[in-house]
């Protein structure tokens, strides 16, 4: 065994992350699909002889999956050999590997001296991998099937000669092969650079060392998450949050995490989830330490200390348990073309968790939904029907001990950059009347959530119409924390400030005249701490930068200013004194989803869950389905007012008693 | 020492930088060359150039009015902005676009981390008014202010108490009429305030990186001109009478009315110098593959170059500040001389990212410092002199530094006698390590391969590192020019004077190449400009140079490629020649090309060059002794090796100097490894080639 001393550690750390990044660097360099060259949609890694990743790059590329798993890549394909590539895109093949189609997975095995000595791992988000719509995409798919070309692991590469039949195949079942076969050209080009260098600091360091620094790494990353992790209050720490619906119903979708620290590490236990979804927001995690399921922790970790490494050993005294069947755990062929928006509620809930046991840790909840705008309408050119992404609006941060949320920003998840107003109207019919923050919309605090955004765009001819798929938190708002206000909900609102304007609650594509504006309004993050303690300073610098109006510094304040920033001591130390009298501790929920749980419980909501695993994981959601529409019958409506239906919530509550009953002992939904 | 010359044939380039100012003067003609370095003086930064140009003067014994240019670079306007002290500034634009500076693009600077902060925008949002002023992309005015909502704009302004005000209305980089009517009634309202309008600065397509320019060359205006001003007081005060030329962000140059005018144009010349500097001095052989090093105390740069030009980029970054002007591609790399020696809670040796800076500076320096730094480990290695830093002129402190680094050493667990020594040289290797893998990787987003390219170090502790760092990254070749310290001041002395003009269009070319002439037009109008301008600045008879790049892209894809016209048929250039360039790029690219679809032209570029002829090469060294030399003790790779010690200035060309060997001169200290030979080069430069 060689031992690494911790200069050989540090010069081994910047040779392997500059290895991997090198990777993702030639990557963009060949690859001609938009996710890659724009959206930074693809990732690069290389894996010591565990299968997991040992060098990641530090900023380029997702950062999500620093603690993949090529485990079950590598033994389905059985020997390798030097030159082989292995391709895979199927979640429930490739161990979760994947989150969806479009992502091509390919693995290199690097040699040296006749065996393995690591692994290049490179994925990208590809164009097009066939199924039911052009990008392969749809919410409303409920099925693998209907997503795309499903490939579990092959050799694509045998010995270093192309399999020309695989590639055929492949090439058949996209609508951009041109685009898709760049694409993997660009991957391969990536593996064989990180192979290269690979290569180059065996020749320099040895083989030994090499192998020797895959191991000492993770530990050196596990020592440094471990000092991170101790800041964790022992115990069992409970948190759930929601998407407002499953798209294809108005039935929300919750999701639910324990999270149990001891002696022996962190175990995250997903009971308590709802089961797996007739769209296709299931996220597939080949019931193993996915990294979508850890990766709050994983952020929690670098933004402590930035100086840990970027590999699996972060995570090594984290553990997981999903339920199978569920949207966290999907059996096989569940749909996961949108597993975005889970993967976005997952870091909320991650979130909810870590301030159950100490709201110090992390932010409160960001605005907690990515809206990319779709134009659809007909090409100049062509007259065919064409629809282009003319905007990507995110949402605000959430507020933090010691510090405000961003304002209109959110890095979350993706941390792409916007497209302008004038790039939008010099290739869409459209005018942007208004791109801007939202006033009001962070949730108020000691340490105020960051704001929303506001975006208008005015139709300029005829036959066009808008798509904003994923829109969320309309119901579910960002919560609070800590005496911390909840922040106002998202909206879409039709032709806004004229006689016309009306509030639509969900957009899937709508149909716009010559004319019409469509303003989106995306939340902002939730507030920390109390925000009657919140600086009369701070709120009239607020006012004065019209991120608060002279209306909420009152109201959520209790600050009395005028636009200029002119305070009135007197009412405003009135106010102050008299503060409403409402929870100061603690979360603020807000008042949707405190009305859905005085129905909905966690006990209840358990037993729900708990019983509908006894059905086959297929049939689970439209049980699910019809238990909550018969609580609530108007889930079933085009539009259901929530807050109104659940304005007494002593009816539900009793219809929800009986359909218990029902459901655990094996009856049929009334 | 050389007789004056009678008639004015001497240039003088000056780099104004935080610590020091560099002072070259070179003769017209024979190349002769004078170097100079003067302490900054922060307070009064244009005192400091009067003492050097005094200095610098007397060094060579010249007379102010020998002087028949100075050619000036300075970062006064780069620090302006970095540290936010520029101009109160407020902004106009357009109804609805107010934030437009607070969104900026949306990016975090980092994914992963959530205590990441955005950056503050350089105009508070109070101070960003919005007008009823807005074109359509198609040019048809959509909102025209009444006078009397001018007049309230211009009443808000005036309460505002604002230096400036820059003015960017949505879509005015391919319409600018309502832009400049907007700005020319505010002027009329407001005779004493400064207006900026974006589409003047830089009319090209995106309102917030246009915008932004326009409100960062206002911001650096006034500093800048009171500078300039104070400047000339104290040149002519000299009796200096010379015209002033000022150092660009494209490696040129321009007169000081122009850089008044366009103080943007200037903010990111200095590391631009040193690029056109090492072309300058290449030789031919190595010219067309250079790596530059630039490595200062605080701060290390590097750059490419093929094909003997510097590479350009319009994603350059001032802090969190996105500069899409034409700038020398210059990346900062997170190591240099301050740089930071640590051990972290495991006891993992950390270079940087923090910098000691150069107050209080490394340990040795004695100025109350007492982080270990990379120039802390040159001295324990011996390859610096106490005694001989900057020429004697300050002295090093050595055994504290050594003290500190045993300190460190003994934390790493090393031991011995020269364990001092031992956590040096860890030190090295890593901070070796990271720059080479920074090069590398510089290298591998071009697809480049480093072993054909020629590494030439400069600043003061370029030449120091150099072997080092070639040998890490697999260079086998290094150029050392004779005054590394004063590079970037020789660069501003061999500048082109040289302006970039672009412009935003619409033209969608079909696939037999019609729809040519919207990229027509704006080249037309481009060189109308840029003949104007150069006319101005360098007068007629000039020997003139183009660049024209097209950014082009098909229809249906969100990316440009950057498509440069071959200067031989710019002139007769057509749509189908345009597409068949295009197509040859895609296809070198991407391996095919897509030659039935419709190919959009969206930005046209042109710059233009009146080209400096005075530079010549550096005249031979004069005939020197064979010099002998003497010894010096240098720690390497675990023992004290004996190392020959030369002084630059007593090397004879085709003089050949085998490492282990240590080279001083004034303002660096040489280090050649064992298994490096160098070569004295007739004009000087040294070039070390690697024989291990």
């Amino acid at each position: 065994m060689t031992t690494l001393d911790s200069m050989d550690l540090e010069i081994l750390r910047h040779k392997t992350t500059a290895a991997a990044e090198e990777m993702g660097l030639t990557l963009i360099r060949a690859a001609r699909t938009i996710y890659v060259k724009e959206v930074a949609d693809f990732a690069v890694a290389i894996g010591g002889l565990d299968g997991k990743a040992f060098a990641y790059p530090e900023a380029l590329g997702v950062s999500a999956f620093v603690d993949l798993d090529l485990t079950t890549c590598l033994n389905a394909v059985g020997e390798l050999e030097e030159g082989d590539v292995i391709l895979s895109n199927s979640p429930y093949t490739n161990g979760g590997l994947s989150t969806h189609l479009p992502d091509l997975q390919l693995i290199k095995p690097y040699f040296h001296a006749g065996r393995i000595v690591a692994y290049g791992w490179t994925m990208a988000h590809t164009s097009d991998i066939g199924g039911g719509v052009p990008s392969s995409i749809s919410p409303r798919f409920s099925e693998l099937y209907q997503e795309g070309l499903q490939i579990p692991p092959v050799k694509l590469l045998a010995r270093g000669a192309m399999d020309r039949s695989v590639l055929a195949i492949y090439l058949a079942n996209c609508r951009s092969p041109e685009t898709n076969l760049g694409d993997i050209k660009a991957m391969l080009a990536a593996l064989d650079a990180g192979g290269k260098r690979i290569a180059d600091i065996i020749a320099a360091h040895g083989v030994e060392r090499l192998v020797a620094y895959q191991t000492r790494i993770a530990e050196y990353a596990a020592e440094k998450a471990a000092a991170i992790f101790a800041r964790i209050p022992k115990g069992t720490h409970e948190f759930w949050d929601y998407l407002d619906h499953d798209f294809v119903s108005n039935v929300p979708v919750r999701f639910r995490c324990a999270l149990t620290v001891d002696d022996t590490g962190l175990h995250l236990d997903f009971a308590g989830t709802d089961p797996q979804l007739l769209s296709a927001f299931n996220l597939p995690t080949a019931g193993l330490r996915s990294p979508y399921l850890t990766l709050r922790l994983l952020h929690m970790i670098t933004s402590m200390d930035p100086s840990a490494p970027l590999n699996h050993g972060l995570l090594t005294g984290v553990s997981t348990t999903a339920p199978k069947g569920s949207i966290v755990n999907p059996e096989y062929p569940a749909a996961c073309g949108v597993r975005h928006a889970t993967a976005m509620r997952l870091i909320d809930l991650l979130s909810g968790v870590l301030h159950t046991a100490d709201p110090g840790l992390v932010p409160a909840a960001g605005g907690g939904t990515v809206l990319p705008v779709v134009l659809a309408d007909l090409d100049p050119v062509t007259g065919a029907r064409r629809s282009m992404v003319i905007q990507s609006i995110v949402c605000g941060g959430g507020g933090r001990q010691g510090s405000d949320g961003v304002d209109g920003r959110e890095s979350g998840l993706s941390n792409i950059r916007n497209s302008p107003i004038e790039r939008t109207e010099d290739e869409a019919a459209v005018l942007v009347e208004h791109y801007g923050l939202r006033p009001d919309s962070g949730g108020p605090g000691r340490w105020r959530g960051g704001t929303g955004l506001v975006y208008t765009i005015r139709m300029l001819k005829e036959d066009c119409a808008v798509l904003a798929r994923g829109l969320e938190r309309f119901v579910f708002t960002p919560w609070g924390s800590a005496g911390g206000r909840s922040a106002p909900p998202c909206r879409v609102v039709l032709n806004i400030g004229t006689p016309q304007e009306r509030d639509i609650n969900r957009v899937d594509m709508l149909e716009l005249r010559k004319g019409e504006t469509i303003t989106f309004m995306t939340p902002g993050g939730g507030g920390f701490g109390d925000p009657f303690d919140r600086s009369e300073d701070e709120v009239v610098h607020d006012v004065l930068r019209g991120l608060v109006t002279v209306e909420g510094a009152r109201r959520d304040y209790g600050v009395v200013t005028t636009q200029d920033g002119e305070v009135d001591g007197e009412a405003t130390a009135r106010l102050r004194a008299a503060r409403p009298a409402r929870s100061m501790s603690g979360f603020d929920l807000g008042p949707v989803r405190n009305a859905w749980e005085s129905v909905f419980d966690d006990a209840s909501v358990r037993r729900i869950n708990a019983a509908l695993e006894a059905l086959p994981a297929t049939s689970r959601s439209r049980r699910k389905k019809a238990v909550y529409e018969q609580v609530i019958p108007s889930l079933s409506d085009d539009k259901p007012d929530l807050a109104a239906v659940l304005a007494d919530p002593a009816g539900p509550r009793a219809r929800l008693d009986a359909v218990l009953n029902d459901l655990e002992h094996g009856a049929p939904t009334r | 020492m050389s007789a004056p010359g009678h008639s004015p044939s001497w240039r003088i380039g000056i780099d104004v930088g935080g610590t020091f100012n560099d002072f070259v003067a070179v003769q017209n003609g024979t190349g002769k060359r004078f170097s100079y370095k003067e302490p900054s003086v922060p307070a009064d930064p244009s005192l400091a150039v009067e003492r050097g140009i005094a200095g610098l003067l007397a060094e060579a014994s010249l007379a102010p009015g020998d002087i028949e240019l100075v050619m000036h670079g300075t970062t006064l306007a780069l620090n302006t902005i970095l540290q936010l002290r520029g101009a109160r500034l407020a902004m106009v634009v357009s109804r609805g676009n107010g934030d437009v500076l607070e969104i900026a693009r949306s990016r975090m600077p980092s994914a992963f981390d959530f205590t990441a902060r955005r950056e503050r925008p350089l105009i508070p949002r109070h101070l960003v008014f919005e007008l009823g002023a807005r074109t359509r992309a198609d040019g048809a005015v959509h909102a025209r202010p009444e006078a009397d909502e001018l007049a309230v704009l211009a009443e808000r302004i005036r309460a505002a108490k604002v230096d400036a005000v820059a003015v960017m209305l949505v879509n005015s980089y391919r319409h600018p009429a309502l832009e400049r009517e907007v700005t020319q009634a505010l002027r009329t309202l407001l005779p004493d305030t400064r207006f900026t309008e974006s589409a003047a600065i830089w009319p090209e397509i995106r309102e917030y990186e246009r915008g932004l320019l326009a409100a960062l060359n206002a911001y650096v205006q006034p500093l800048m001109e009171s500078y300039y001003e104070r400047l000339e007081t104290r040149m002519r005060g000299l009796g200096l009478h010379a015209p002033i030329f000022v150092t660009t962000n494209n490696g040129g140059t321009v007169s000081l009315a122009s850089a008044r005018e366009r103080p943007i144009d200037t903010v990111l010349s200095g590391p631009a110098a040193g690029v056109v500097a090492a072309l300058r001095v290449a030789p031919p052989a190595l010219r067309d593959r250079l790596l530059t090093l630039d490595m200062g105390g605080t701060s290390t740069d590097m750059a490419v170059v093929i094909g003997g030009e510097p590479e350009y980029t319009n994603l350059a970054q001032i802090g969190a500040f996105p500069i899409i002007l034409p700038v020398v591609a210059v990346t900062a790399i997170g190591a240099g001389g301050g740089s930071q020696v640590w051990l972290d809670a495991q006891g993992v040796l950390k270079i940087g990212p923090e910098s000691v800076g150069s107050d209080p500076g490394p340990i040795c320096y004695g100025r109350g410092g007492t982080h270990v730094a990379i120039t802390d480990c040159y001295l324990a290695a011996g390859i610096i002199d106490p005694d001989a830093f900057l020429g004697g002129r300050m002295k090093l402190a050595r055994a504290p530094a050594v003290d500190a680094l045993a300190a460190l050493g003994q934390r790493l667990g090393l031991a011995g006698d020269d364990v001092a020594q031992q956590a040096a040289a860890a030190a090295l290797r890593v901070a070796t390590a990271k720059m080479a893998v920074e090069l590398s990787k510089l290298l591998a987003r071009r697809g480049l391969d480093q072993r054909d390219f020629t590494l030439v170090c400069f600043g003061g502790a370029g030449a120091t590192h150099a072997t080092m760092l070639a040998e890490e990254a697999g260079l086998n070749t290094v150029l050392i020019p004779l005054a590394p310290g004063t590079f970037c001041a020789l660069g501003a002395s061999a500048a082109d004077i040289r302006r970039d003009f672009a412009r935003s269009i619409r033209a969608m070319l079909t696939p037999r190449g019609e729809g040519f002439e919207a990229v027509a037009d704006a080249i037309a109008d481009m060189k109308r400009d840029a003949l104007a301008w150069i006319a101005e600045e360098a007068g007629a008879g000039a020997k003139l140079a183009f660049r024209l790049v097209a950014d082009m892209r098909f229809g249906d894809q969100a990316y440009e490629l950057e498509i440069a016209v071959p200067e031989a048929s710019r002139e007769a250039i057509d749509g189908a020649g345009l597409l068949a360039l295009y197509h040859a790029e895609h296809e070198r690219l991407y391996g095919f090309a897509d030659r039935d679809g419709h190919v959009r032209v969206t930005t046209v570029r042109l710059s233009i060059a009146a080209l400096n002829e005075h530079v010549v090469p550096e005249p031979p060294l004069p005939p020197r002794p064979v010099p002998v030399p003497g010894r010096r003790a240098v720690h390497h790779d675990g023992h004290w090796l004996d190392a020959a010690l030369y002084r630059r200035a007593d090397l004879p060309a085709g003089f050949v100097v085998t490492g282990p060997a240590v080279i001083e001169q004034f303002d660096t200290t040489i280090w050649v490894r064992p298994g490096w030979r160098g070569v004295v080069e007739q004009d000087g430069n040294l070039v070390l080639r690697r024989t291990g």
